[in-house]
């Protein structure tokens, strides 16, 4: 499996509890990344486009709202596996890490 | 609102028009609903970042990460030889190269008292083997003789002694050439062959001094083999026309449009032969037959040409078709073009019933 770069992870882990349309997850991964990632709306499209042709998302429905055009987009099996692997891989690198940190703290204690 | 959103409709004319007609109005709506109240205009960087996606979006195959780098091979090629070609065009608007008569004039302000031989009008600006271009020299140019094509030159050679001793004749020229407006650009010596073997002493060697010199359009050059003796000095001196000032903005403007043409019929080749085309592998291939054979020799002869530019010195540059190692190479480069033709035909050709549509999303 290719590396996962950030801003995947968080457009995935946006579309993980619901679908959502393109704004939408804009708006989702600015909350997960806690403010720090603000994917512009080119970007955004670029990543669905590859995602999708990639088997990891797919279109859910459209709705139009204040004359607006709104496509939902959702999480496939093999995106939710994907996301899932990927996040058990930085949990992992997590824990790791931070048993190293806390030997370190302990030693300077 | 309107106004931004028309400004947003501008900017997504950089994506293909079949994603516009699925994909455009659900853009617009996500960029309309990220926007903040009141603004009328994208941001610099919103309008880069379409410009950027929607470009990425003309080459399809959106889960390929090296079309990109294709896309930049086959466009950066692309351009160098329509640059190139312009700039061949723009060498017309060259005045005609100096006729014999005033060649000779010029020769006795440098050289006074120096008789030369030989001087002719030039047939033409660029020259093979000493003759102009035609069809009937198209076998010697493709068939390895491509690198005797250069600039012409009028001049002429000294029969017989030389009026002055070598050094003197150097030493006069330079004079003279200063005092009629001319610039004298460093003189180059050579030994005109390597020591064979001890014993050698080198100041036995016979020498070769090249004195080059530019007076507005008109490059100077003269040659001085000093041999054993005065009476066995060969000398030979000419004149050519430098670079014209419309090759730049010509070979600008050339490349600029050669690089969009290119990437656009990338652009158009590769989602046309995305998914389920009958001759995608076809295609795939005969790009890079293409490639390699128009950066092979380009590769080959950059390095070179910047080595010999960095030599010597240079009243004006090598025409920019010997930077891409043409027309030397020409034979690979009729090849590459004879590849680009049949890959762009076969992508043209109508897909099967059974093909995968140019993108997912947009047809979801």
């Amino acid at each position: 499996m290719k590396d996962m770069r950030e801003p995947t992870f968080l457009v995935l882990t946006a579309l993980a509890d619901r679908p959502r349309h393109g704004y939408g997850i804009v708006q989702e991964v600015r909350v997960l990344s806690g403010g720090r990632v603000r994917l512009l709306t080119g970007t955004l499209y670029t990543a669905l486009d590859r995602l999708t042709a990639e088997g990891l998302v797919e279109h859910d429905r459209e709705e139009v709202v204040d004359g607006r055009l709104r496509r939902y987009y959702r999480l496939t099996a093999e995106g939710l596996a994907s996301l899932t692997a990927e996040t058990a891989r930085l949990r992992q690198l997590t824990t790791a890490a931070e048993a190293r940190l806390r030997s370190v703290r302990l030693r300077s204690v | 609102m309107a106004g931004l959103s028309r400004r947003y409709r501008r900017l997504l004319l950089a994506y293909p028009r079949t994603y516009r007609r699925s994909r455009g109005e659900e853009l617009l709506g996500a960029l309309l609903d990220a926007a903040l109240p009141g603004r009328d205009r994208p941001t610099a960087r919103e309008a880069a970042n379409l410009i950027r996606h929607g470009l990425r979006a003309r080459l399809g195959r959106p889960a390929s990460r090296s079309v990109v780098a294709w896309a930049v091979l086959s466009a950066v090629i692309s351009g160098l030889f329509i640059a190139a070609l312009a700039t061949r065009a723009a060498w017309e608007t060259a005045r005609p190269m100096p006729r014999a008569g005033e060649a000779r004039a010029m020769l006795a302000e440098i050289l006074p008292g120096q008789e030369f031989a030989g001087i002719e009008d030039a047939p033409a600006m660029f020259v093979i083997s000493g003759q102009p271009l035609s069809w009937d020299m198209a076998d010697d140019l493709l068939l390895g003789d491509g690198g005797e094509y250069s600039l012409a030159g009028v001049g002429g050679s000294v029969v017989g002694t030389p009026a002055h001793p070598p050094q003197d004749s150097v030493e006069l020229a330079q004079h003279n050439l200063r005092a009629h407006g001319w610039t004298v650009y460093p003189t180059m010596t050579r030994n005109v062959y390597d020591c064979a073997g001890p014993p050698c002493d080198p100041a036995t060697i016979p020498k070769s001094t090249t004195i080059l010199a530019r007076r507005g359009d008109t490059k100077f050059w003269m040659e001085v083999n000093s041999g054993y003796t005065w009476d066995t000095t060969s000398m030979g001196a000419g004149f050519s026309r430098a670079t014209p000032l419309a090759v730049y903005p010509f070979g600008l403007t050339g490349g600029i449009l050669g690089a969009v043409v290119a990437f656009l019929m990338f652009g158009w080749a590769s989602r046309r032969t995305e998914g389920r085309h009958p001759a995608r592998v076809e295609v795939k291939v005969l790009l890079g037959v293409t490639l390699l054979f128009w950066w092979a020799p380009t590769l080959f002869a950059i390095p070179w040409m910047v080595r010999h530019h960095l030599d010597e010195p240079h009243p004006s540059w090598h025409p920019m078709w010997e930077w891409l190692g043409q027309p030397t190479f020409s034979l690979l480069f009729l090849i590459g073009c004879g590849s680009a033709l049949l890959g762009l035909a076969a992508a043209a050709t109508e897909p099967g019933p059974d093909r995968e549509p140019l993108n997912t999303v947009a047809s979801a």
